[in-house]
């Protein structure tokens, strides 16, 4: 695995090319003012305590509400109780403060929050608002795309409430965390740009870390991630979640997704 | 007779007046996108500007990001408009060259540093204002007109230009 990782890594720095729609890690970048995203994230993880695996969809809309902010809202359903259940959804704001763009390339900075709401049952110490906890998180994003290659970090403060329906956070969990990403991405294909007809395909790594301030419990995982673009308009990326190294509990660390993604441009006109 | 007189007198009026409108046009524009690399991104780009009404054609590269506009005629954009729709789609103008009416740039609102007019009935110009030109060229040009008594106002009305051709 490690060496798999390692030879990934090398393939993505060899030649200098990048994008930066990552799957998991949203860089400081917004989607076009009046612009609308809509996708549609699919996972399945394999249960750690129980066998088989848990099957979750996340539908997104993201809209571009001027050239700086961005809102998204999300809702989960999954399979976590053996049937399909609608548990919870939340709401992101993702401002654009800092810009510093030249010629193919940019730097770029980012704050974001997000509420969550969730009504399902609490089985592990790791902090989810995207899927399991109710709560807040509130962040730092910086992009950097330097020619083609480009590099996203995040630092973020995240808190879970007690769930709804009644749902209590356990005492003995953590309730807040920092967590931090770093991810890169590298545009494959084309070499060269024809048309905007042209499907393009992007390799990225995604890094997810996450340490409970109470009891310094952590986990790190790594994302490998293949993009592809059709019609400059529409992405279809699959990708593969893997534990690294962890010292919490939890429930389904490790699977893979599928997500579908269409933007509908100029919404207003 | 005196009001026939006056009608020609009128319509006369209301000639050159139509003719000075539009003579003040912008025929094309070359813009030059900074910060992206991304095919997705220059479409958000495409998009923006091909949804305006005075839009007849939008040739991209996108190995430079370079979108050549061509614009309907007698139309009244101002070079705004395209920093406007690019800076919407989230990116930022490196260069913008317009291809215009020499008439176009005797207007107040156009101001030349550079070049020297001439007598040909199409000019192209380059605006060298903030928000057109890179952040680099921009310090630079901040140096070379510091001397100017409009070029560091950035009066968004303002144009500062390059005569190119």
């Amino acid at each position: 695995m490690k060496k798999f990782l390692l030879i990934f890594v090398v393939f993505i720095f060899q030649r200098v090319s990048s994008q930066e729609l990552f799957l998991l890690t949203d860089p400081a970048s917004n989607v076009p003012a009046n612009s609308l995203g809509v996708n549609v994230l699919q996972s399945a993880f394999e249960r750690e305590m129980t066998s088989g695996y848990m099957y979750s969809i996340m539908p997104e809309v993201t809209y571009g509400l001027n050239r700086n902010l961005m809102l998204r809202a999300s809702a989960f359903i999954s399979n976590r109780d053996s049937q399909l259940v609608a548990e919870g959804g939340n709401f992101l704001v993702k401002y654009r403060f800092y810009s510093e763009d030249d010629l193919n390339s940019h730097f770029r900075l980012a704050a974001f929050g997000r509420y969550s709401f969730n009504s399902a049952d609490i089985h592990q110490e790791q902090i989810e608002i995207m899927g399991q906890n109710a709560g807040f998180e509130t962040g730092i994003v910086a992009t950097k795309l330097i020619k083609k290659i480009a590099i996203s970090s995040t630092v973020s403060f995240e808190k879970a409430f007690n769930n709804n329906r009644n749902i209590l956070l356990p005492n003995t969990l953590g309730d807040n965390a920092t967590n931090y990403t770093l991810s890169f991405g590298k545009l494959m294909y084309p070499k060269k740009y024809i048309s905007l007809k042209q499907t393009n395909i992007n390799l990225m790594v995604e890094f997810i870390g996450q340490t409970i301030n109470e009891n310094g419990k952590s986990y790190l995982d790594v994302i490998p991630v293949i993009q592809f673009i059709f019609n400059s308009q529409a992405r279809l990326d699959l990708a593969y979640r893997r534990e690294l190294m962890s010292s919490m509990i939890r429930t389904a660390p490790n699977g893979v997704y599928l997500n579908l993604y269409y933007t509908f441009f100029n919404l207003k006109n | 007779m005196k009001t026939l007189y006056k009608k020609s007198v009128l319509i006369v009026i209301l000639i050159t007046l139509f003719t000075t409108a539009s003579n003040a046009q912008i025929s094309k524009a070359e813009i030059r996108a900074t910060g992206l690399t991304c095919s997705m991104c220059s479409n958000a780009i495409n998009k923006q500007l091909k949804a305006m009404p005075e839009v007849k054609n939008v040739d991209i590269d996108l190995n430079t990001n370079t979108f050549v506009v061509s614009l309907s005629e007698n139309n009244s954009l101002k070079p705004s408009v395209f920093k406007e729709k690019v800076e919407n789609a989230g990116f930022f103008i490196g260069s913008l060259i317009l291809t215009t009416n020499s008439e176009t740039i005797k207007s107040s609102s156009y101001i030349v540093v550079e070049g020297k007019k001439n007598n040909s009935i199409e000019v192209q110009i380059q605006i060298l204002d903030k928000g057109y030109v890179t952040d680099k060229e921009l310090k630079k040009l901040s140096k070379s007109y510091k001397n100017s008594l409009t070029y560091n106002n950035n009066n968004e009305n303002d144009f500062h230009i390059k005569i190119v051709n």
